[in-house]
């Protein structure tokens, strides 16, 4: 116990701190600059100064530490007058250009001087002239109003990671620069403009556009694009937003965002938004009305099913909406037309991976806090880079890499060049062999748990493979796991879209049992989940109840007055197999585009114009849409209410904050429809359909949107899960390949994209405006390839033409294309084969040639 | 005094370690590897060895510290960044005698326990960085540095590393933060390196001069060398003085010498018989004494009673010819261009002090300025961060308070007197 006097007043401490914070607990105010509460403390700015009894000279309470028996004083005379001087100070070579400056209104040093500063300056020299740098895209970067504080350059190295500025020059020439002089050429987080007390940097969308005191509204929502789901404020001005920002200490990012977060809100606005029904006459999309569109599809789908029964109807749901959307499309798929054909591209991933996790080791095993990866002592990294694909989870493995973890990193992990303890590159196509062996290597040490027969039994067959260890990093790597006291195994989905994805799957889950280790699965879109849990899937019923058991089935039949189909419906790749080959006759495809997001995407457009009706319905005229018979307009975020379940499986609100006309919400829609159809739903409002889900759904029974709004509502919330028992999962297959080619293709899940959202946002599009191929060094040796070369490349159904960038953190022989771009997708041009097991494509193996043109 | 740190310095091979060894080099660490470490601990204890970095910290509390911090590896770091105007006692060692500074911290690592050694050397001594790489490598062949020294199993590795010219890596904390590779800038103490240094480990930091005594405390013992100068602070004491004398140099004499005595005894006087207007007695952030202050005892207690400071023991003598505003002007200059920039008041007070000076100087001085120099002067002392914005703001003090008519003559004349008859 420590205690201390501060102005008088006593003040027990129960754990080491500063003055300043000690002063803050007790609510007494000490004026800051450089000082901010997420970062570590820097004692610059000198105006946080207090007296301290026995100590000689004025101290600065962000540094000092408490110590028993201090007596403090915060106010005096003396220090009132330096903190004047200070202010003054600040202000000698400061533009004093607030009517001008975007900060004005939050400008701290603006708040200090009113508050404490003098009334009139006396600097009659000279002051420094740094002109404004509008070289980057997104920032504007205004030396002249720089306090030095660093604040911006300790976000940017100490929490987020990615050292991409710096403070350059001494004395008053300091000034913050990053590291290429001209663009910021970093990760675009924007979490330096966060910080930035002053407005030395500020973003450039919506510049000069508004004054912080003028902002209609605050709206406290949740970013749409990953399955993170970081809370975050729009700041709304007629009705448009202008602003996205966090807020300290809130959600999971408590305080950070990435750039798509924080910068790729503008596709809400965009002017390609849909805004009415379109319906295709004499092969033309045209305009319509709802009333028409509706009618041809409840037409047409009642008439489907009675001719062709509800099994020749296939449903895809979108990760991208809520829950509510969800449920009530599988609700529809099922009890108006009659198909458990529900599935969504989430199959290709999360849900593969989901569902092989769950049937091995039990329901919710996927279910962790992002906050537990900064607890690990070890962190294994594979499948993919967390830092690209949910940025802000990533902060956390990189925060437990500079807090004295291990990470791990198998595979390609970009984002974790500067934060990895040991990574192993196995050859390509070998992962499997080595996974195992690793599997193996841990559980020889660890011993057989006994609790899961088939991991068990497998891990036996396993013991007599011969191991192959003989891999760089192999030794260090299976030390860390085996000296974790903690581990957490962090898994993105390149090893699902494999053809033995089931063997890599079941290393993870053995490594995850053995080693009882916390496991994520990296989630691309913000509702991957909540899909899962509401339904989305042509196995189970909304809480992950098994459609093929009657019991379960009777239970939801009296819920929802009808008659529900017995059968497992089909996922995903089946039901596109099902077009091709004219079982499946109708679509419909709510808020998703599987003509460009599904591998080898041409042969699923070739499938899909052999439908007899396709429904499209969305925000924007997708590769899908263009192909539908009816296109309905949705509603996008921040333009409805739901909830969204993200990976850790924390149920969130998103609210509305702007109104937009001409679509509508997708239940809505789907809704209405079932009406016509003469099904009936009664829902006035999402919360209508989140007290159904909460009754029928088991895993979130009880729940109301009050709750939620209170936050922290983590699954199970007043429900439990379904069963610790597992699920038989078919043994595992050898597949025989040999993979002797130069180079292989696989896909880029680049920081800055994510499918036809970002690339209708302006500022992405300028961070990364066209696609890459992007290849490493020892590759780019081989082929004499220079940054930004362009080349042509080809894979058996394709060729594509990209300009080159050399990463140096790709250290095999793949080369990356990303799906996130307009024109040549690499799903263009790759086939793929089904993981028999997990369901899910296998798109390894894509041999690709290079040629320099 | 006979020399010590300036031993067999007219020998033009003296940087050799045959040389060194011949006027008996190297023996003291033998005798040191002979005790126990806690043993010559005792010995700099008794000797009252205090730092000449500047502080005149006494070195055995310094190192006792550092030993009492269970953390390992620990490392010894030797500031060789002698950066402040009128400083260049530390140059003879790094140059003539490099042997003496190597076995010295040899002996100081031994005591400390610290197996690896750097010295962080001024980027402005090219030659010196070839010298003391050459003489490292002579001692590593013959076993004095390296791994089980003299079959002792002392292992001591020492290497050199060159600043980049930026007078504030001479500050310990920020002399760790450049040798770590970043930007040169002060950290917040506490902690104190002896606990978190150096890639933020126990780290000894001592100045050339310190770690030179090492071998004299060995070769005479503690008690002894207690008894040469002051008894305060004693020890030999190098001072180099530099301006309007007639023999400027480096000068080893003991500690507590008379300032009087240096000038007119040691270096003989004022240049071509001038009369003396004023004298900075320890490098150029110390404050200045006008021509009737000199007569003080130049060590680590009588300076500071005297109003100044010790510093590193830099004489800088300035007779009747030299305008104290331009010398004002020129010291700001320098504080303003090697101000690091971490705390505003450095960063924007000798930024704001300059350009005054500046003004005054070139005869564009206003009513007031006086005056707003010393409001100026008041947000930065005792305020800074580390002591050289101090140091700034204390030169400024110091002149207006001993010559302020010359500043007020500058104000009013509009003019520089003295640089026009120059
Ligand atoms: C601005 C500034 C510059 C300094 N420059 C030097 C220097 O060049 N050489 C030096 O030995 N000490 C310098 N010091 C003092 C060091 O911080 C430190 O006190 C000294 O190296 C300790 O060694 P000592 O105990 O042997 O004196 C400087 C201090 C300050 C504040
Ligand atoms: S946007 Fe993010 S990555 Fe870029 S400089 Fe700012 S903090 Fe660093
Ligand atoms: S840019 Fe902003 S945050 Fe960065 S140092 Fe300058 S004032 Fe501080
Ligand atoms: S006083 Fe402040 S700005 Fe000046 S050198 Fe020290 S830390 Fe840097
Ligand atoms: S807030 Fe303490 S020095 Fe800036």
């Amino acid at each position: 116990m420590i205690t201390i006097t501060i102005n008088d007043k006593e003040i027990t401490l129960d754990q080491p701190m500063s003055v300043l914070e000690a002063s803050r607990q007790a609510g007494i105010k000490i004026p800051t600059l450089c000082n901010h509460e997420i970062l570590k403390p820097y004692g610059g700015c000198r105006l946080c100064v207090v007296e301290v009894e026995r100590m000689p000279r004025l101290q600065n309470s962000c540094t000092l530490i408490a110590a028993d028996g201090m007596v403090v004083k915060t106010e005096s005379d003396v220090i009132s007058e330096v903190r004047r001087g200070i202010l003054e100070f600040l202000l000698i070579n400061h533009p004093l250009d607030c009517p001008y400056c975007d900060k004005a209104g939050e400008c701290e040093l603006q708040d200090l001087v009113n508050k404490y500063g003098a009334t009139a300056g006396r600097y009659k020299e000279e002051k420094r002239k740094v002109p404004e740098s509008r070289k980057d895209q997104i920032f504007a970067r205004n030396m002249e109003r720089c306090v030095a504080c660093t604040r911006c350059v300790r976000m940017c190295h100490d929490v987020q990671g990615s050292s991409s500025i710096a403070m350059i020059g001494r004395g008053g020439h300091t000034r913050m620069e990053p590291f290429t002089a001209e663009s910021f050429n970093c990760e675009y987080c924007g979490n330096c403009l966060t910080v930035c007390p002053v407005g030395a940097i500020l973003s450039r969308l919506n510049m000069h556009s508004f004054r912080p005191w003028q902002v209609d509204k605050e709206v406290e929502t949740v970013c749409s694009y990953c399955g993170v789901g970081c809370s975050l404020i729009a700041q709304v001005r007629d009705d448009s937003i202008k602003r996205v920002i966090p807020k300290l200490g809130l959600g999971v990012n408590k305080g950070l965002l990435c750039s798509r977060g924080r910068f790729g809100y503008e596709y809400i606005g965009s002017e390609e938004r849909l805004k009415t029904p379109l319906v295709k006459k004499d092969g033309e999309l045209v305009q319509s009305t709802w009333s028409e569109a509706l009618g041809i599809v409840a037409d047409k789908l009642t008439e489907i099913s009675k001719v062709n029964s509800g099994s020749s109807i296939a449903g895809i749901a979108s990760s991208r909406c809520s829950n509510e959307d969800n449920y009530v499309f599988q609700k529809f798929m099922r009890m108006a037309c009659g198909t458990n054909n529900i599935d969504s591209v989430s199959r290709t991933g999360f849900a593969a991976a989901q569902k092989y996790f769950e049937d091995l080791l039990g329901q919710g095993i996927t279910g962790n806090m992002v906050d537990g990866l900064k607890h690990s002592e070890t962190i294994l990294v594979l499948g993919g880079d967390p830092t690209n694909v949910n940025p802000v989870l990533g902060l956390s493995i990189r925060q437990a890499a500079r807090d004295g973890a291990n990470i791990v990193v198998i595979g390609n992990a970009g984002g974790l060049e500067k934060f990895k303890t040991v990574q192993v590159v196995p050859h390509v196509f070998e992962e499997a062999e080595v996974l195992e062996s690793l599997l193996l290597a841990v559980s020889k040490e660890k011993g057989v748990r006994g609790e899961r027969p088939f991991v068990d039994k497998e891990l036996r067959v396993l013991a007599d493979r011969a191991p192959k260890t003989d891999v760089e990093g192999f030794e260090e790597a299976k030390k860390a796991l085996l000296e974790s006291g903690s581990t957490s195994i962090v898994m993105g989905m390149d090893l699902v879209q494999r053809t033995d994805g089931h063997r890599l799957l079941f290393t993870v889950a053995g490594l995850t049992y053995l080693l009882e280790a916390r496991l994520y699965l990296l989630c691309e879109r913000p509702n991957e989940q909540g899909l899962i849990d509401a339904g989305c899937v042509p196995e189970m019923l909304p809480g992950g109840r098994p459609i093929n058991i009657s019991d379960f089935r009777a239970k939801f039949e009296a819920e929802w007055n009808g008659t529900l189909p017995e059968n497992d419906g089909l996922t995903i790749l089946e039901m596109i197999e099902g077009a091709r080959n004219h079982t499946i006759k109708a679509m419909y495809v709510m808020g998703e585009n599987p003509a460009f997001n599904l591998p080898d995407s041409q042969s699923v457009k070739d499938a899909l114009s052999g439908l007899d009706f396709l429904v499209v319905q969305d925000i924007f005229l997708t590769e899908t849409a263009e192909m539908a018979d009816v296109v309905l307009p949705a509603l996008g975020w921040t333009e409805k209410a739901g909830t969204y379940t993200n990976l850790e499986r924390r149920i969130q609100l998103q609210k509305k904050v702007v109104e937009q006309t001409g679509g509508m919400e997708d239940w809505r829609i789907i809704a209405e429809l079932s009406n016509k159809m003469g099904y009936a739903m009664n829902y006035s409002e999402t919360e209508d359909i989140m007290r159904e889900i909460a009754r029928v759904s088991p895993l979130y029974r009880d729940l109301s949107y009050n709750e939620i709004a209170q936050g922290n509502c983590l699954w199970p919330y007043h429900g439990e899960p379904l069963r610790g028992e597992v699920n038989e999962v078919p043994g595992m297959h050898d597949v025989d390949k040999e993979y002797n080619a130069d180079f292989y293709l696989a896909v880029e899940k680049p920081l800055f994209h994510s499918g036809t959202l970002s690339r209708r946002s302006e500022a992405l599009m300028k961070i990364y405006p066209e696609p890459l191929l992007k290849v490493g060094g020892s590759t780019a040796a081989k082929i004499g390839l220079q940054d930004g070369d362009r080349v042509q490349f080809t894979t058996s159904s394709g060729t594509i033409e990209a300009l080159v960038a050399i990463d140096d953190s790709i250290k095999d022989n793949r080369v990356y294309y990303s799906n996130n771009f307009r024109s040549g997708g690499v799903f263009s041009v790759m086939k793929f084969n089904i993981d028999k097991v997990t369901n899910a494509p296998g798109i390894e193996g894509c041999e690709v040639r290079i040629k320099k043109l | 005094m006979e020399n010590f740190l300036l031993r067999n310095i007219d020998n033009p091979n003296s940087a050799d370690i045959g040389e060194y060894e011949k006027s008996g080099g190297y023996k003291n660490l033998t005798r040191a590897l002979g005790m126990e470490a806690a043993e010559v601990l005792e010995e700099v204890k008794a000797s009252g060895l205090r730092g000449r970095g500047g502080a005149g910290f006494p070195t055995f509390m310094k190192w006792n510290f550092a030993k009492a911090d269970p953390k390992f590896p620990k490392y010894l770091l030797c500031n060789a960044d002698e950066g402040e105007p009128g400083t260049f006692k530390d140059r003879p060692i790094l140059e003539k005698n490099p042997h003496l500074l190597i076995e010295g911290m040899a002996i100081s690592g031994y005591v400390l326990g610290a197996e690896h050694g750097y010295i962080y050397l001024r980027g402005e001594y090219p030659a010196a960085k070839d010298i003391l790489e050459a003489a490292i490598k002579q001692a590593y062949e013959k076993n004095l540095l390296g791994d089980n020294i003299l079959g002792k199993g002392f292992n001591f590795s020492l290497a050199v590393h060159q600043g980049a010219g930026a007078y504030i890596c001479g500050e310990e904390t920020a002399l760790i933060e450049s040798l770590e590779g970043k930007k040169g800038q002060p950290r917040t103490k506490p902690p104190f390196p002896v606990n978190v240094g150096v890639w933020d480990m126990p780290t000894i930091v001592n100045n050339v001069e310190t770690l030179s005594n090492l071998p004299l405390i060995m070769e005479i013992g503690g008690e002894a060398y207690s008894k040469i100068g002051s008894e305060e602070c004693p020890g030999p004491k190098l001072f180099c003085v530099s301006g309007f004398v007639e023999k400027p140099g480096v000068y080893e004499l003991p500690m507590g010498t008379n300032l009087k005595d240096i000038i007119y005894k040691h270096c003989g006087g004022i240049k071509n018989g001038g009369k003396l207007k004023a004298v900075i007695p320890g490098g150029i952030s110390t404050p200045v004494f006008p021509a009737d202050g000199i007569d003080c005892a130049m060590d680590f207690v009588a300076v500071p009673k005297a109003g100044s400071m010790l510093g590193s023991g830099a004489v800088i003598v300035m007779d009747e010819s030299v305008c104290m505003v331009k010398v004002t002007y020129r010291a700001l200059k320098f504080f303003e261009h090697e101000s690091c920039g971490k705390c505003v008041p450095c960063r924007e007070g000798t930024d704001w002090l300059r350009k005054i000076l500046e003004r005054i100087e070139n005869g564009f001085g206003r009513e007031g300025d006086i005056e707003l120099l010393l409001d100026v002067v008041k947000v930065m002392i005792g305020r800074t961060f580390c002591p050289l914005g101090d140091g700034a703001a204390g030169v400024v003090t110091a002149m207006i308070k001993h010559f302020r008519n010359e500043f007020e003559e500058h104000i009013s004349t509009r003019k520089c007197k003295l640089s026009e008859a120059n």
